[in-house]
């Protein structure tokens, strides 16, 4: 039901340098996004040498191990299989690959595997919290195991995987003899988390990107370097209340419902906006001038946005789909912007239809709300990678 | 209040209004005589639920409601014209 879900929002964030003076990235991250199973899968490989060739090696192993994960529901199973089978490096005796792989769910539960990559840091209140893994020694390969973890995160905790370039930077120079190490890294994240408690995935890796590169004598990397970031998050929510019920005897049950949400609000529809006024008892306040070519916003305590219905909600269609540069100011441009800052949209659409708005006397063809809707939750999803729901009410 | 005693005057905004032309009416302010600022209060209303009361009669989008009078088919010239018989 609307309002109830109590899941949680995987945000991701990713970085990488280059190991100076190669033309390309030697490690390769990979995430996907299962709407359906609430699910996202993120892999880290780091590929032997740099380069190009390490490139093609970490990309291959990455995107085999995300279809072969995301195919198979056992993610243990799933990893052991692709250790077994990754080849040697005929001179080195090495791993072509090394990975980390997070199978993450939205409930907080996240499975993760690691073969030969730096272990990752658990961030729960901006401290590291240490997590025991369980090993796994691959049959074929004596010298080759794996480390398995199952966790349940608390809200707001991180995950933070990085390449060895990372831990082993500044290794041999004057500072750092043995690398900025786990312990470095530690240290720095900590210490960042004290200064921005709620530093965003992206920023938080670039930033370990630009340290550990700094690390390096002259700021010329060794190794590739590569951080992600993964955050579990109340999701920033909206929900959009388009349309009269096809009861009106519910207007007042859908009104308390709409106020009641967690989250932003937003009504769309001038007879709905009259509906959620009278019920609650809200004055409603509307610009007097139109902006661009649609009815200007209105105003009620405690809702974030009210425009015209379905003029606007079309509008709002061509923007998603267009994407321009800067979006207009006018009422659309507002009800996208509000959608592009939300991670989890609900669209509660009213059935009733207004007979009026199919009047051939219009000097232009209206579409059904619902299709617009329909439309849009299409584009949101597929495009923008948001979590929408219909609520035909 | 500031606006007591003004001729309240209303333009539904709602989407059938706008688009049979309410969009042009939201200029009366401009184009009504000067003078009358002081005695005529405009205001824009999300929707006047009209259009979708059969009870309009012939009346037709866009609607503006003059104190208590209910204006279909409204244009600029039929809101002056009303207002000039209300002020004179």
């Amino acid at each position: 039901m609307i309002g109830d879900d109590d899941t949680l929002f995987i945000d991701i964030g990713c970085s990488q340098q280059k190991k100076y003076n190669q033309n390309t990235y030697g490690d390769f991250y990979i995430s996907k996004r299962y709407p359906e199973e609430r699910r996202l899968i993120a892999v880290l490989s780091d590929g032997l040498g740099s380069g190009i060739k390490a490139n093609i090696l970490a990309e291959m192993t990455a995107t085999m191990i995300l279809k072969f994960v995301a195919a198979e529901r056992n993610l243990m199973k799933a990893a052991e299989i692709v250790m077994n089978s990754l080849p040697v490096c005929q001179v080195r005796k090495i791993s072509y690959a090394t990975f980390s792989v997070a199978d993450c769910s939205e409930t907080g539960l996240v499975k993760i595997v690691e073969e030969g990559n730096p272990e990752f840091l658990h961030i729960r209140n901006g401290r590291v919290i240490p997590e025991e893994p369980k090993i796994i020694v691959s049959k074929k390969f004596p010298n080759r195991f794996m480390r398995t973890y199952t966790i349940q995160m608390d809200i707001d905790d991180r995950l933070l995987f990085c390449s060895d370039g990372v831990t082993q930077s500044g290794l041999g120079g004057p500072i750092y003899k043995l690398g900025w190490r786990r312990e470095g890294l530690i240290d720095f994240v900590e210490k960042r988390f004290d200064a921005v408690p709620d530093i965003s995935c992206r920023q938080l890796a670039q930033e370990v990107v630009v340290e550990a590169q700094t690390k390096e004598p002259e700021r010329q990397a060794k190794d590739d370097i590569s951080c992600m970031v993964l955050h579990w998050r109340q999701p920033r929510s909206l929900l959009v209340f388009t349309g009269p019920p096809y009861y009106a005897d519910r207007d007042a049950e859908y009104a308390n419902l709409f106020i009641n949400y967690q989250g932003r609000k937003a009504i769309c529809g001038g007879t709905t906006a009259n509906l959620v006024s009278r019920e609650l008892n809200r004055p409603i306040t509307t610009e007097m001038f139109a902006k661009g070519s649609l009815p200007a916003n209105s105003y009620m305590e405690g809702v974030d946005l009210i425009t015209e219905g379905v003029l606007t909600l079309s509008k709002a269609v061509e923007y998603l789909e267009d994407a321009p540069q800067e979006m207009p100011d006018d009422a659309a441009g507002k009800l996208v912007t509000l959608f592009l800052d939300s991670d989890c949209i609900t669209f509660m659409v009213g059935a009733k239809v207004n007979q009026a708005h199919f009047d051939p006397d219009l000097p232009l063809e209206l579409e059904l709300r619902k299709n617009v809707v329909k439309r849009m939750e299409k584009i949101l999803t597929q495009k923008y990678l948001k979590q929408v729901s219909l609520h035909f009410i | 209040m500031e606006n007591e005693g003004k001729i309240r005057v209303r333009i539904c905004l709602g989407t059938t209004c706008f688009v049979m032309g309410a969009s042009k009416l939201q200029e009366l302010e401009h184009l009504m005589p000067p003078e009358w600022k002081d005695k005529v209060d405009i205001s824009a209303d999300t929707c006047l639920g009209m259009c979708q009361n059969s009870n309009s009669g012939f009346m037709k989008a866009p609607f503006v409601k003059i104190n208590d009078e209910m204006i279909g088919g409204a244009t600029v010239e039929k809101v002056i014209d009303k207002l000039k018989e209300l002020i004179v």
